[in-house]
């Protein structure tokens, strides 16, 4: 049995994941191609359209699955992945809000993922999830083991400083088999040299590894910053960053995001910070405003980049030039440049 | 200390009463217009949802009353509600407003941390008694706000002077401000029943149209933000039915289950389960629940109300036309936010309401279509 997983939406966090727990019950899991004009096309025609982008391209990677000779579709619902947090609603309503957009004889394979219910919880849904599929409750378990594992390491090979591409390569074929070409975080053709600045990258990974989805914007970075991510935020570095706060934030990626980016800000190593998010993104509609405050208080270049289906290449690359430009000459003549226009 | 909170609807008559049966010094915000808005649009992020630029907007004009403390419901999400009170807070600091917030929830699930809370809100003047007392008092009056609302609904389609029913309304409210025990609560109640049935007009032909309004809370209890769609389908002769009232809110968000209030949320989720089996925060499922139970009352429509870019009820929104199909119910989605105009509104609120009187006569005879053409 052959099982697609879109690439999209917690892809991009926690593949790992369910890759090792399928490799547990001995299951083949597939991932739809990398995002390109057509699955964005195809999001856009059969996805709500007052949703935000990632959800459209979740749509437009179902579409593109399609074709690719899977008997199912697998889609959790993640609820939670540690304990006081939840994920974005939009992610709780998965798969029941997308069902009108999944091609007629693709079956859906879902269950909940919710880690504020217990461990114990999980590992009994998981089992029942494979004893759907005509497996045992041993290799569940044995699916979970490996699949903690493989997550665990994915995560450590970000915080040591890898690339997405390389470290999600080792569980996903098709990226290591492209990561050449299309997934470029270091530009071959880069002068290490010419690049003396350092900027944080930070934003939902579906939106900052995404390449199509960003307009490529990583590389054009690349080409005259060092890029660093969120990913490669340590637990700590993201305690820290949330400390000013008087109420701990509730969604996993927010906080994530609002933890790291307020460490990158408080880094002296890094010159400015740019927040990749996406029209209609509620939780960033408030991290972004937070983070930006804390930007400004400590006068750190700080930039907002909105993306949508209309976003335009040069209009981005405008603003990216702008910033850049403005955050180098802060650097090189250590001079009170404004940091916000 | 003067403490301040934010509009919603009806609800400042209960959280007024609530402070002011505890001597607590309070400052209501002036009602909300659409100079609150903006206020409250440029202090706040711009894709943030609407209840946060009102709720800015009630708090800046609040402070030139002398308020200087905020109280705020929280929540532990994923609505985006919960996480108000913190932003708020940090909004308004850096804008210049030194407001201490005060957000009544148990913080990381303390109920002492909670009490404390209260405590600090109440003074050091009140017992618990006293204060749990006007918490039932509170809650009883908002049971009684729900009724009246519920009554005036019904009253709309029914008067034969379009304003009786708003003049009657803001008549009870009056009444309801007033009423400081709970004999005062049944005789508003009482008083607008009466009033009802003495200047109903006789019905002409058939019953009015039944619409149930679900939806995001804020929008569907406070009507400046959803530029009264309640009142103006009631102008257009409909009978509004709505998924969710002030006091369940209460009951369930605050004395978590522990009261029903007016019109119970619990059975929702049931109802919801076929199509949206889990909880996605806010009252994404509660909508679809309740639109499951109006189509099968056989309410003749279904009006989900959002403000732009709400999380949970853009969920709902993405299942609603599976029960509009399951169902043969007309469904339509209303999003608002700070550049909603009333016309736009109008227009298709009227073009909803004709759609449905249209499906009322399905089978037309030549008479039906030459009574058509004669109005």
């Amino acid at each position: 049995m052959k099982v697609g997983y879109p690439r999209a939406v917690h892809y991009y966090d926690y593949f790992p994941f369910w890759a090792g727990f399928f490799r547990g019950l001995d299951l083949e899991l597939i991932t739809s191609p990398l995002t390109n004009r057509q699955v964005l096309e195809q999001g856009l025609k059969k996805a709500s359209d007052e949703t935000c982008l990632p959800i459209k391209l979740l749509v437009g990677h179902i579409q593109a699955l399609s074709g690719m000779g899977v008997d199912a579709l697998f889609l959790p619902r993640m609820v939670s992945v540690e304990e006081k947090t939840y994920l974005c609603p939009k992610l709780l309503g998965l798969p029941e809000s997308v069902f009108a957009s999944v091609p007629e004889g693709m079956g859906v394979l879902t269950l909940d993922f919710n880690m504020r219910q217990g461990k114990r919880r999980v590992i009994r849904t998981l089992e029942e999830f494979a004893e759907g599929l005509g497996k045992t409750g041993a290799e569940a378990r044995q699916g979970f083991l490996l699949a903690q594992n493989w997550q665990e390491h994915y995560e450590s090979r970000r915080h040591e400083g890898r690339s997405f591409g390389e470290s999600m390569g080792e569980f996903d074929p098709r990226l290591a088999g492209e990561a050449g070409r299309t997934i470029r975080f270091d530009n071959p053709d880069r002068d290490e040299s010419a690049a003396v600045l350092t900027v944080a990258l930070v934003g939902h990974p579906y939106l900052t590894q995404d390449n199509y989805a960003n307009l490529n914007l990583v590389a054009k970075l690349g080409e005259r910053a060092h890029v660093r991510f969120i990913e490669e935020m340590e637990p700590q570095g993201i305690e820290q960053g949330l400390q000013g706060l008087h109420k701990s934030v509730f969604w996993s990626h927010a906080r994530k995001i609002m933890g790291a980016g307020a460490s990158y800000i408080g880094d002296e190593a890094v010159d400015g910070v740019i927040y990749l998010s996406c029209f209609g993104c509620g939780t960033d509609s408030m991290t972004q405003d937070m983070v930006a405050r804390i930007a400004r208080q400590q006068h750190k270049p700080y930039m907002v980049l909105t993306l949508d289906e209309h976003s335009g290449e040069a209009g981005l690359v405008t603003r990216l030039e702008a910033f850049l430009d403005m955050t180098e000459r802060r650097v090189q003549r250590e001079s009170n440049f404004s940091a916000h226009g | 200390m003067k403490v301040t909170f934010p509009h919603m609807g009806n609800a400042w008559i209960v959280i007024q009463a609530l402070f002011e049966t505890l001597n607590v010094d309070v400052a209501v915000p002036p009602p909300t217009s659409k100079g609150t808005l903006n206020l409250g649009t440029k202090l706040a992020p711009e894709s943030s949802c609407l209840p946060l630029k009102i709720n800015l907007g009630n708090y800046i004009e609040a402070a030139a009353k002398g308020a200087d403390t905020i109280a705020i419901t929280g929540g532990i999400g994923p609505c985006r509600f919960g996480y108000y009170g913190e932003l708020e807070r940090q909004i308004l600091r850096d804008a210049g407003y030194s407001y201490e917030v005060v957000i009544l929830e148990p913080p990381d699930g303390s109920l002492w941390g909670l009490a404390k809370r209260i405590r600090y809100l109440a003074g050091r003047h009140n017992s618990w008694t006293k204060i749990l007392k006007a918490i039932r008092f509170a809650y009883r009056k908002s049971v009684a706000l729900d009724r009246v609302e519920d009554l005036i609904h019904a009253a709309r389609p029914r008067l034969a002077e379009p304003l009786a029913a708003e003049k009657l309304y803001s008549k009870a409210k009056q009444h309801l401000i007033e009423a400081s025990e709970d004999k005062g609560l049944e005789e508003a109640v009482f008083w607008v029943q009466q009033s009802i049935k003495e200047c109903q007009a006789p019905l002409r032909g058939e019953k009015p149209l039944r619409v149930g309004v679900v939806g995001e809370i804020y929008t569907i209890l406070d009507p400046f933000s959803s530029l009264d769609v309640e009142q103006q389908l009631g102008n257009l002769g409909v009978e509004v039915n709505r998924s969710i009232y002030l006091s369940s809110w209460v009951g369930q968000h605050v004395f978590q289950g522990l009261a029903q209030g007016y019109h119970p949320l619990r059975d929702y989720p049931r109802l919801a389960k076929p199509y949206l089996p889990h909880f996605v925060g806010g009252h994404g499922q509660e909508t679809v629940g309740a639109a499951v139970q109006f189509a099968r009352e056989g309410a003749d429509g279904i009006i989900q109300l959002l403000p732009l870019g709400c999380m949970p009820e853009i969920v709902a929104s993405s299942v609603l036309p599976r029960i509009q199909a399951d169902y043969r119910i007309p469904i339509m989605t209303l999003t608002v936010d700070e550049h909603s105009g009333r016309a736009g509104v109008q227009t298709r609120l009227e073009a909803f309401v004709d759609l449905l009187e249209r499906r009322r006569i399905r089978t037309l005879t030549r008479e039906d279509v030459l009574n058509v053409a004669r109005e």
